[in-house]
Parts: C-alpha cells; structure tokens; sequence
C-alpha cells in the first residue's frame, strides 16, 4: 500500500468525522433534525453487524450451522440478563473462539 | 480552565480533568478490550497482504478506523488499484458524518484544537459511548470524550502491533473469525439503547435493509440502510407521540 493511499484515506475519514464540528459551516439542527439524529447510533451500529451476522459467503445464512449466527443469540442474551457491556463482550467471544 | 460547552459555562478544575479523562477511559474500557481480536485481524491482515510492519501500523495510527482498514485491505489483497480503495473508503466512512451531524451542538462551541483532536478519534465506539444515557452527564465534557477516545485509540494501536507480530509467524489467522468481536460489541452496545418502540423499529429497519443490501453487494447500503433506520425510528416516534416516555 502506497504512502499516498494512506494518507488519502486518513484525510478522507477525519473530514467525514469533523465536517460537521467545524462552526463557520453555516447551519443550525432544527429540532426535527435533531431527533431524528438519536437514532443514528443504533441504526449504523446495526446496519455494521447485520451483514456479518447473516451472511456467510455472500449467501444468507440463518442457522445454527452459522457460527456467527449462534454467537449473536448469545450476546443479545448476555447483555439482556447481564446488563453487562464488560461480561458480554468476554464470555460471547470466549464461546465464539472456544465452543462454536 | 473556563470553556463553554453548549449555552452553559463549565468551569472545572485540572482535577476535575483527570476525573473526568479517568470516567472516559473506565466508560470505553470494554469496548477496548472487546476490539483487541479486530486490531489484531488488521494488523495481521495488514501484513499478510504485504505491508510492511510500519505501513501496517502507521496505518492504525492516522486511518484508525477499523472496518474501513480491513476493507481497503482486501481491495489491495485483490489487487483492486488507488482509486477503487479511496472510493470505498468514502462509502465506508461516510457514516461518520452522521456522527459529527449529531455532535455538533454539543461539540462545535469547543476551541480548535478540541475539535480536530475529538474528530478525529470519533469513531463507531467513541459516538456509542458519548451518546449513550449512561453517561447523559458527562456528555459535554471534552476530557471525558478524549479520555474514552484516546484510550480507544491506544487500544487499538496496541491491539494492531500485536497483530503484526503475530501475522508475522502464523498466517491465515484471518480465517478463525476475529470480525466476531465486532458483532459481540456492538450487540452489547445496541441492545442496551433499545427503550422505546422506536427504536427498535429503528433497529429492525436498519438491521433488515442491511442485510438485503449486503446480499445484493451494494457499496452505498451501510449508509442507505442507517439512514433508513433513523427515518422508520423517527416515523414510529411521530406517529405514536411523546413516546420517548412509553418505556418497552
């Protein structure tokens, strides 16, 4: 990979990141925006794992077979009884490496 | 020190600082600890597709975002040129900007160099931490920002030598399914925010157009499908009223 790749996309992400903190943009969130905005954490934070979860070798695959599949059952579970990020994150991906 | 944050004027003390830096990094601690497998992934990748060991590192230290990384990693890997990397890279990251879309009331008040140096370790994980109930308080408090975001950064910094080290001596380590730490955490983080029938409309909609994008191969769908998530929460939000109080 060339320096100039790197750098580009360095300074592509940090512009995605910061284009909207920069205060001489001028533009102001109306309240409609803003609310509809709370809802960009869970909705680009599912939209990331989904494809992951479901899809193995570009073929949907909902199953027990798929491991990935089975290990998200089991964080949802963890984190749903646990209400722990901590306990979750190890013992699902302890069980993800070790059993599945 | 007194900076404003928002319309109010926050005056703390440099102990209030390190207070503050200390609750970042205690808050993203998990999330730290849960990406170690992934920067592991991209930098053992990162050396099996030919990188030197400082490219792969340097890579971590100014791109530092994960999923982006790995893609261009495998662009490169099947010899997809310069062009094609950069393009992906602007599909992959656009996400961001909802991100600093949604930081910038809280945010774009702050002095420069608090700007530049908390955009740029905005990431997935840094927003999810900020914008999360659990830590309404601290929200507008740069040192705490900077203290989960920097310790986030060591993390994975840390993480990614460590996966040079290791691709070094046993390739095909991306084949055992490192990317799982990425679906553990972010379920730890989704399911948590998940109290109002909206969003988990929000939730459904994304996770739903996600994966049918993802079969069709569409590079736009990540952002496609965020944006639709937010719309359908949003949607569900107006149409039943007020019920950010109706708890699930």
């Amino acid at each position: 990979m060339s320096w100039f790749v790197l750098l580009g996309m360095a300074v592509i992400i940090f512009m995605s990141r910061y284009v909207f903190l920069e205060p001489k943009l001028p533009m102001v969130l109306g309240p409609h925006l803003q609310r509809l905005l709370t809802y960009s954490a869970p909705a680009v934070l599912s939209a990331i794992v989904a494809p992951l979860i479901f899809i193995e070798g570009e073929q949907l695959h909902i199953g027990f077979q798929n491991r990935y599949f089975v290990g998200a059952i089991i964080a949802c579970l963890l984190i749903v009884v646990t209400r722990n990020t901590l306990l979750t994150v190890l013992v699902s991906m302890g069980l993800f490496f070790l059993v599945l | 020190m007194m900076h404003r944050v928002g319309s109010t004027i926050r005056i703390s003390s440099s102990t209030g600082h390190y207070n503050a830096l200390f609750r970042g990094a205690l808050a993203v601690f998990p999330l730290a600890l849960a990406v170690v497998p992934w920067g592991i992934l991209a930098g053992s990748y990162a050396i099996e597709v030919g990188l030197t060991w400082y490219t792969a590192q340097a890579m971590s230290a100014f791109v530092f975002a994960g999923a982006a990384q790995l893609a261009a990693l495998g662009l490169i890997a099947s010899g997809i040129g310069a062009v094609g990397v950069l393009l992906t890279t602007i599909l992959i990251t656009s996400r961001h900007v909802l991100y600093s879309l949604s930081l910038r009331p809280t945010w774009h008040v702050l002095p420069m160099r608090w700007r530049i140096t908390l955009g740029f370790l905005l990431t997935d994980e840094l927003f999810a931490i900020v914008m999360s109930d659990k830590f309404k308080a601290l929200k507008a408090d740069p040192w705490f920002a900077l203290g989960a975001g920097g310790f986030f950064y060591l993390s994975w910094n840390l993480a990614t030598a460590l996966g040079i080290v290791l691709g070094s001596s046993m390739p095909q380590l991306h084949t055992l399914g490192l990317d799982f730490a990425i679906v553990a955490t972010f379920i730890a983080l989704i399911v948590p925010s998940i109290k109002t029938p909206a969003v988990l409309v929000c939730v459904s909609v994304a996770t739903y157009t996600a994966m049918l994008f993802a079969l069709w191969q569409w590079q736009v769908g990540l952002l496609l499908s965020a944006v639709l998530g937010m719309l359908a929460g949003y949607m569900t939000e107006c149409l039943y009223g007020g019920d950010t109080k109706e708890a699930l």
